[in-house]
């Protein structure tokens, strides 16, 4: 995942997730009769430095170590907590998202903050730690889950044993559909990216397939086929229509030749540079027609084997961040 | 206002087609491949630059009255067009770099997009 | 150069949300003829057109095109934006001709995404 939507997600997240997604239950309370003394036991034994003070259920107050520590100097020990405890709590609703709280955090300086429910039943503490966990493991699930596609499709080729696997990637493109143009080979390219294939590669293979798909968009009467056929070592993109084809092949791969109507041109297309464009991605190209029956484009990528094995492990990162020239 | 001779000496630019508007003077200049917005903005004096090399960008020239147009890129007119240009008294320049490049070094000469006010 | 000195400099207004504005730039270019920017095609650029389909932005995903800054102030329509959206391409409407532009990120110190003899 590049930086940008890493950062958008946990924005999502801060807003999305509820406290009581995160916060941690069975704390440990003491009731308003609870003496001092005992409260100076507790506190020892489960070394903790506070806790909350819950009578039937409803939190009524919050006693502290600092509360204890007066208490003894005046000589107070015996003493309820219901007379030494703090009654103005700054509290978090359970159903209010992870903002409110870290908004609360910031404002009042605390480092806890006791969650209750809308009757004000205590649900638990939440700290800050608890907030980084939950939004951890929320970002985990989402990561763990483009993880084991990513994974699954990258070993179709190991798992699926034959003398020569592939898989064919098949799609139909209409004719004069400049709006939808392009969606074919960004899901070729998407292909390419999970099973694994290198940054350089891939876009090779996009420029490629997306010349050829805007060909059969501009040029044919009926539109096409553009099809990607993916083996472990090579890629190979067909692009077929049936009409009106090429009448001088060689002029029409003159760099600048064009018969694109103007409307065209004026979108930034059929400046005649489509097809040099995919000569220069391709490891060899094949064009063939016949004006009246049809044109066939095949366009043949190797993938080389890969001197660094970062680049292979990562594709997702290299679309933007890898250097490769 | 710089002489067109000075950015072809500054720029290290080919010169093709009509060489007699070398000693005009360049206004503004405009960057585009659209030939319609060409048509729209660019205007008398101006120095136009794309990577455009087809017959249709001395059309436009021609009808503008523009001082050059800066082709980019290493993209080379067929003789037709230089031809063409020769005769309708158009001032096509060569250049291997990008058009950011050239614009940006049109820039630091004192070409800018809109011309000077008085 | 940061994406967000570049806002500065052709005075852009980010049209798509999310965007990171620490995002680092390696290279600029102007161009209207998409053929021209899938050639010069390299990670991380800056794309400056005064064009606003949906195609530029299919391009700038093929080509691995960082951000799109249209010129003259021209806004893409929904579909273009939504594209970007989905693809997360920022795309950023600006005031100014490409020439001016051009011009200013020139003199800002940003590099031209020179064209390679071998496609990478």
């Amino acid at each position: 995942m590049s930086q940008v939507p890493q950062i958008t997600r946990i924005q999502e997240l801060i807003y999305e997730l509820p406290i009581e997604r995160v916060v941690t239950r069975n704390v440990i309370t003491v009731s308003p009769d609870t003496t001092m003394s005992e409260l100076k036991e507790i506190l020892r034994i489960n070394r903790i430095s506070g806790t909350p003070v819950v009578e039937g259920g409803r939190l009524v107050g919050i006693i502290s170590i600092e509360d204890l520590i007066k208490a003894l100097e005046s000589g107070d020990i015996q003493a309820p907590v219901r007379e030494r405890m703090a009654t103005r709590v700054i509290t978090v609703q359970a159903n209010e998202s992870v903002v409110e709280a870290v908004k609360k955090f910031a404002q009042y300086k605390v480092g806890r903050l006791p969650v209750v429910n809308e009757h004000g039943d205590l649900v638990g503490i939440l700290t800050g730690g608890d907030i980084t966990r939950g939004l951890l493991e929320a970002i985990g699930l989402d990561y763990h889950a483009e993880e084991i596609s990513r994974y699954r499709a990258r070993h179709i080729f190991e798992d699926i044993v034959s003398d020569q696997t592939g898989l064919i990637l098949r799609y139909h493109i209409k004719p004069r559909d400049f709006t939808g143009g392009g969606s074919a080979s960004s899901k070729i390219k998407r292909a390419l990216d999970r099973l694994g294939a290198p940054p350089l590669i891939q876009r090779r293979v996009a420029i490629a397939a997306y010349e050829a798909e805007m060909n059969l968009i501009i040029h044919t009467d009926n539109g096409g086929e553009l099809i990607a056929e993916i083996q472990p070592e090579v890629i190979r993109i067909v692009a077929t229509d049936n009409g009106p084809g090429i009448a001088d092949i060689e002029q029409a791969m003159q760099p600048g030749f064009s018969t694109a109507p103007n409307w065209i041109r004026e979108l930034g297309f059929g400046a005649g540079m489509g097809l040099a464009n995919i000569k220069k991605c391709s490891d060899s190209m094949k064009l063939e027609s016949q004006v009246g029956v049809g044109t066939r484009l095949e366009i043949v990528i190797r993938i080389q084997p890969v001197m660094s094995s970062g680049n292979a492990a990562r594709p997702s990162e290299g679309q933007q961040k890898q250097e490769t020239s | 206002m710089i002489a067109l001779a000075e950015i072809v000496q500054k720029l290290n630019l080919e010169v093709v087609g009509s060489a007699e508007n070398l000693d005009r003077r360049v206004v503004a200049g405009y960057a585009s491949d659209l030939l319609s917005c060409a048509m729209n903005r660019a205007k008398k004096d101006y120095v136009w630059v794309t990577l455009q090399s087809h017959a249709n960008v001395v059309a436009v020239a021609s009808l503008l009255d523009l001082a050059a147009v800066i082709i980019t890129e290493g993209n080379r007119p067929d003789d037709e067009t230089i031809a063409r240009a020769e005769s309708e008294g158009v001032c096509l320049l060569l250049t291997p770099k990008t058009t950011f490049t050239v614009v940006g070094e049109l820039t630091a000469l004192g070409v800018r997009g809109e011309p000077e006010q008085p | 150069m940061k994406l967000r000195d570049i806002i500065r400099v052709v005075e852009g207004k980010v049209l798509t949300e999310g965007v990171n504005l620490d995002m680092e730039i390696s290279c600029a270019a102007g161009a209207d003829l998409m053929s021209d920017v899938l050639a010069f095609a390299k990670p991380n650029a800056l794309l400056l057109t005064g064009l606003v389909n949906p195609q530029v932005v299919r391009t700038a995903e093929m080509a691995d095109i960082a951000a799109i800054v249209f010129v003259r102030g021209k806004m893409p329509g929904p579909e273009t934006i939504a594209l970007a959206r989905e693809k997360g391409i920022p795309l950023i409407a600006a005031p100014y001709t490409m020439f001016e532009m051009c011009g200013r990120l020139y003199e800002a110190g940003m590099a031209s995404c020179d064209l390679d003899t071998k496609q990478g």
